[in-house]
């Protein structure tokens, strides 16, 4: 074989093997979906409760027997469950995510109004967690024990508190920060904080240990022996490689972000994901919480989907079998 | 024109208030803790006032369908209702001009005030208010308030332009009352005749305000009916309202809320904290106006349908078992005194027995031996034929504030004393009508608003103890017996005030001597305002303020 | 807060750097002690809220449910060492005796989570290729949910109570210790040792019990320190939604949440069980970093 035929068999290959990747993590993406809305269809309806109750003005209405069988026929609740699942997938399918039971608006409408407002949120915790833990990952590789505490109590703090506390320093003390949370830049600094301060101490943690192993490694040894200053190996080597685990995390990181928004917007009172679901669940609004939880597994999906790209492009072994 | 048109009723100097209180038994007007009915300097007009409601935000805007207070809080700045309540408690015609009752009061004439236009530019008329009740009637709305509220009408003629003719199935001497709520407020009917949907989304009414937009999970905005111009003669002034608009918003958190009043971001709060209330008031910059509301006063409900309170010795060994009053005292800071009656303060009609819940041990000790209840297992619980004597207390997280609970919680130990286990379950709202439902309570508190003395009729009728489809059902202590049922329709449907005052005082007592709740204070109703707001404390018939006269001094 | 750092145990260090410490070079015997002193201290800390679990009135004489409204919203003083609370109970003795049903929810939640991310992860790890498929997706489904939607779920459907907080947060940290377990014992199959082991000719079973589990399990007990902290701040975020322990029982996420209405009124409501919860969830972290260390030096 003549070299320039084992060259495009290889690029034929790696072009088959992003199209296997592509495919499969597009089918993972819509098990994925499809097993969420199924879990939450089936878990919601185990909760006790009249589903036409939650409609019509939930469990203390006065609502008359007409009146809930005309909104299980509206909703379609009448139906046979395993009609209504596959009526919801069908739905689902075509990107209808049903009505409100408790907003008596479309799903697809409330959520344009809130996930900007949560991405907002969460993307800008995510990045500020990140500098605090890069700080803190070098902050403990000089004062060690300093570093840690900070880290350790930073991750054992609950969000509630947190936001509690800050709210009585920095807004009814000191004034600097409204308590009700605006999407101005001082508007977010306390949610933000709140959401990225215990996740800065995580990541730290992480960070650390691989910065740690850096600094010590064959290439920090032999920077520092062409003479680098010590800040310039930190700076120009070892944070390079103690940012990779941590990289890999956000991944997740960010889904499990939402959680986290559910206690700060509700604190806060900035609309959002987590506020609605909160609300959604209370309710038993069945649409409304399938539409967050698709939202935040689709949001998932799609981070994994880029970070397992990303590392596919860094280091091409991943793809090979 | 020359009928007065009353606005709600105008906040009086609080000496005046407190005399009222003490001559009058029952006087509806809110107080303001430093009270000038009228604040100092010329109005302004313009600005936008930001209200924070600590309530959960309604499904619906329209308070005819469900019908909570919510709704009728953010309704009354954009709907006005038939009759109303002027300072002294007294109903009054507000956008009705006037109303006559038959003989055999079954059938009532309303006469409509003439020349009011609803925002939309339909006009006002006997038509109208018989559409805005068969919506209310009608179950595809599934009103529960006002449903309630209106049972008794059987058919309505729109006799001419302003007249209205109702007819009654049995004679309801509280249908002004009734009137004179939120949730019976008249709506433009070309504007309910849009989809349910849309009506939730920006109903239509002759308010001082109109719904502009609605930001779900944010904030309600409602900018200034321009053309609102009849004169008041309780308000203190005419024309439309001072401010520009009102931004209605949602703050779950109780403090996050009293930071945001503090912080400026917003100028009133509602729901506030007994803490923050008296934090507030140390200080001149926040003022506090305090608007207990009618119907029920706020209690605990024992079940009398089941083991162990089916025995009066038990229920009543049980209410002198708990201590309220200490912790009343040291929860609630002075912003909450204690009830004695099944009525809030604000019913003129109300009656209390204090006797009847002293916090007195040795006594509940008394009854429980003599009810069986003699023994004692180790962890110092009563027995009886091998059961523990042990009452499930569900309380809604969204009904009972912090204050509330903690309340409960003192009341769990001191009744623990006297061997009593109060199991407290903390549930979601739907949890907890649930628990409701499934009768699986002994102990449970539920408010109730509703203007006038024949709350009495939803909470202790027998027939209420039917339940809804939905499994709700009002009489939550269940108790059933006809001679009360009796006393309940006669004071219902009498035309003598007197005898209607004498037959509701007896229900009363028939209700506090039989144990059948254990009443603690008023619904509580806590206001806190910044002192840039001016001219506050003009409340509607059920307490919720309005904001017509309000202006923002610069 | 413990609802996202319930998830931790997903990357948790042990993972994440293979956790080789390299030892500094010149370490004397005096620097090696104190580096040892965290842990020392977090092993006390711990003993001492076990001890607190098991004999609190040897600790804390006077009853925690003892209420005195009198005497609410006491400072921390000669009387009452850390404050009162707003009905006048005394906050060190709640404290103490709260360390039981918080403990006990954690290490009850963390056992939950483990047994079922045992299960899931050696039956991933070891069960054939279709059946870690199967159980990868499943878990990746557990992930996409955010885990306080199956916690509210899980309360709605069965009710609050102690049992369903330990396995409403059992459940939401179980996927993230499975996918810990799971790699560990993939890593393990591919071991020399394990390899020799199928050489030889053991049975699957042999291998699994004699070579494997033990290994994997080595790990799992760092997790499991650190889950403990955790799973009491995931049932603290359950007792702010109103849906944590019922009243009276003094669990600090219980207390942390009723303090904080209170908090510019009475700060020690919330600081001090704030306080045992930070530094037993430190502690626990301490302890798991320095196992880490141990085992993989």
């Amino acid at each position: 074989m003549s070299p320039s035929a084992t060259t495009s068999t290889r690029q034929g290959g790696a072009l088959k093997a992003s199209l296997r990747w592509l495919l499969s993590t597009l089918a993972g993406g819509i098990f994925v979906l499809w097993a969420v809305a199924t879990a939450i269809f089936f878990g919601i309806r185990m909760i006790p409760g009249d589903p036409a109750a939650a409609i019509m003005g939930g469990p203390g209405s006065q609502a008359s027997a007409e009146a809930l069988e005309a909104a299980r026929i509206e909703y379609g609740l009448d139906q046979p469950l395993f009609v209504q699942y596959f009526g919801q997938l069908r739905r689902l399918a075509v990107g209808d995510l049903g009505t409100s039971y408790s907003l008596k608006s479309p799903v697809s409408e409330v959520l344009a109004e809130i996930v900007p407002s949560t991405l907002v949120l969460a993307g800008l915790a995510l990045v500020v967690a990140w500098l605090m833990a890069l700080l803190l990952a070098v902050l403990s590789t000089r004062i060690s024990v300093v570093g840690s505490a900070v880290e350790i109590i930073s991750a054992a703090v609950p969000h509630f508190w947190l936001a509690s506390v800050l709210i009585m320093i920095f807004s009814t003390a000191l004034g600097w920060f409204p308590p009700v949370s605006t999407n101005t830049p001082g508007g977010l600094v306390l949610p933000v904080v709140t959401l990225a301060l215990p996740l800065a101490g995580f990541l730290g943690q992480v960070m650390r240990d691989s910065l740690e192993k850096a600094q010590h490694s064959a290439f920090a040894l032999s920077a520092r022996a062409r003479g680098e200053s010590e800040i310039g190996v930190l700076l120009r080597h070892s944070l390079r490689h103690a940012a990779l685990p941590g990289i890999a995390l956000s991944g997740w990181a960010l889904g499990s972000l939402l959680s986290g928004a559910v206690v700060v917007e509700s604190i806060f009172a900035r609309p959002g994901l987590g506020r609605a679901l909160l609300s959604a669940v209370t309710a038993r609004d069945i649409p409304l919480v399938t539409g967050v939880a698709l939202v935040s597994a689709g949001a998932y999906v799609l981070i994994m989907a880029v970070s397992d790209l990303a590392e596919r492009l860094v280091d091409p072994r991943i793809g090979e079998p | 024109m020359t009928f007065a048109h009353p606005q709600a009723h105008k906040l009086i100097p609080a000496a005046t208030v407190l005399a009222a209180a003490l001559i009058l038994s029952g006087c509806t007007s809110a107080k303001t803790s430093n009270d000038p009915s009228k604040d100092a300097g010329a109005p302004v007009t313009g600005g936008t006032l930001v209200y924070a409601s600590g309530d959960a935000e309604p499904s619906c805007l329209d308070p005819h369908v469900g019908g909570n207070y919510p709704q009728a809080l953010v309704a009354s700045q954009y709907l006005e209702t038939l009759y109303t309540k002027d300072a002294d408690g007294k109903i009054i015609p507000w956008l009705a001009q006037d109303s006559t009752v038959t003989e055999d009061g079954l059938t009532r004439i309303v006469k409509i005030r003439d020349g009011i236009k609803f925002t939309d530019g339909t006009a006002l008329d006997a038509e109208a208010v018989k559409v805005n009740f068969e919506h209310l009637l009608n179950p595809e709305t599934a009103s529960s308030t006002g449903y309630l509220a209106l049972g008794k009408i059987s058919s309505m003629t729109a006799v001419d332009a302003t007249t209205l003719e109702i007819k009654l199935s049995s004679p309801d001497n509280s249908l002004l009352e009734s009137f004179s709520m939120p949730w019976v407020a008249i709506e433009s009917p070309t504007a309910l005749k849009r989809s349910k949907a849309e009506n939730c989304e920006s109903p239509v009414g002759t308010g001082p305000f109109k719904v502009e937009s609605w930001k779900k999970q944010d904030a309600v905005n409602l900018v200034r009916n321009a053309d609102y111009a009849l004169p008041v003669p309780e308000a203190g002034h005419a024309g439309p309202a001072y401010l520009d608009g009102i931004t209605w918003r949602f703050i779950p958190e109780a403090a996050t809320r009293f930071a945001a009043l503090q912080a400026g971001q917003v100028q009133v709060i509602d729901n506030a904290q007994p803490d923050a209330i008296a934090a507030a008031s140390k200080g001149a910059s926040i003022k506090h106006l305090d608007a207990p509301r009618p119907g029920a006063a706020n209690r605990i409900e024992l079940n009398s349908s089941k083991a162990p309170f089916n025995d009066e010795k038990v229920r009543e060994a049980f209410v002198h078992s708990v201590n309220v009053d200490a912790g009343i005292e040291s929860l609630f800071f002075g912003t909450a005194s204690r009830s004695y009656s099944p009525l809030s303060s604000v019913e003129p009609l109300a009656f209390s027995e204090k006797s009847l819940f002293s916090y007195d041990p040795a006594k509940a000790g008394e009854l429980l031996d003599a009810a069986g209840w003699k023994d004692r297992d180790s962890a110092g619980y009563r027995i009886k034929d091998g059961n523990r004597l042990t009452l499930a207390f569900p309380v809604s997280t969204s009904q009972s504030i912090p204050a509330e609970q903690s309340l409960f919680e003192q009341m769990q130990a001191t009744a623990k004393e006297s061997g009593f286990e109060i199991k407290i379950k903390l549930l979601d709202i739907s949890s907890w009508y649930g628990d409701l439902a499934k009768n699986d309570y002994n102990l449970v508190s539920a408010p109730y608003t509703k203007v006038g003395p024949s709350v009495l009729s939803i909470l202790f009728h027998s027939k209420s103890t039917i339940p809804a489809p939905s499994g709700y059902f009002a009489n939550l202590s269940q108790v059933k017996d006809p001679t009360l049922d009796e006393l309940l329709d006669s004071a219902g449907t009498t035309k003598d005030p007197a005898q209607r005052k004498e037959l509701y005082t007896e229900a009363q007592k028939m209700v506090l001597e039989g144990y059948y709740l254990l009443p603690l204070y008023d619904q509580q109703n806590h206001f806190l305002y910044s002192e840039k707001l001016k001219d506050v404390g003009t409340t509607t018939a059920v307490a919720s303020p309005t904001f017509f006269d309000s202006w923002l001094a610069n | 807060m413990s609802i996202h750092n319930s998830m931790l145990p997903l990357t948790d260090p042990v993972l994440v750097s293979a956790g080789t410490r390299v030892p500094r070079p010149g370490a004397t015997l005096a620097r090696r002690l104190v580096r040892r002193l965290p842990t020392v201290i977090a092993a006390v800390v711990l003993l001492f809220f076990i001890l607190a679990a098991i004999a609190p009135y040897l600790l804390a004489p006077d009853d925690p449910l003892a209420i005195n409204p009198a005497a609410a919203f006491s400072p921390p003083g000669p009387g009452h060492l850390l404050g009162t609370d707003e009905s006048g109970r005394d906050i060190y003795s709640r404290i103490i005796h709260g360390a039981r049903p918080s403990l006990l929810i954690g290490a009850a939640a963390t056992a939950a989570g483990l047994g079922l991310a045992l299960v899931l992860g050696i039956a991933a790890g070891f069960g054939g290729r279709w059946l870690d498929f199967g159980i990868g997706r499943i878990l990746e489904v557990l992930f996409a949910l955010p885990g306080l939607l199956l916690a509210l779920v899980f309360i709605a459907l069965a009710g609050p109570g102690v049992g369903t907080t330990v396995l409403a947060v059992a459940l939401t940290t179980a996927p993230g210790y499975a996918r810990v377990i799971r790699g560990q014992i993939i890593a393990l199959r591919a071991s020399p040792m394990v390899e020799a082991a199928t050489v030889l000719g053991r049975s699957r079973w042999r291998i699994l019990t004699a070579h494997i589990l033990p290994n994997a399990l080595a790990p799992v007990a760092v997790l499991a320190t650190l889950g403990l902290g955790q799973a009491v701040l995931w049932a603290a975020s359950l007792s702010f939604l109103g849906l944590g322990s019922p009243p009276p029982a003094p669990e600090w996420g219980t207390m942390l949440s009723a303090g904080r209405t209170y908090l510019s009124l009475a700060w020690w409501m919330t600081f001090f069980p704030g306080l045992a919860i930070v530094i037993l969830a430190g502690s626990a972290t301490v302890l798991s970093r320095s196992m880490k260390a141990a085992s993989s030096q």
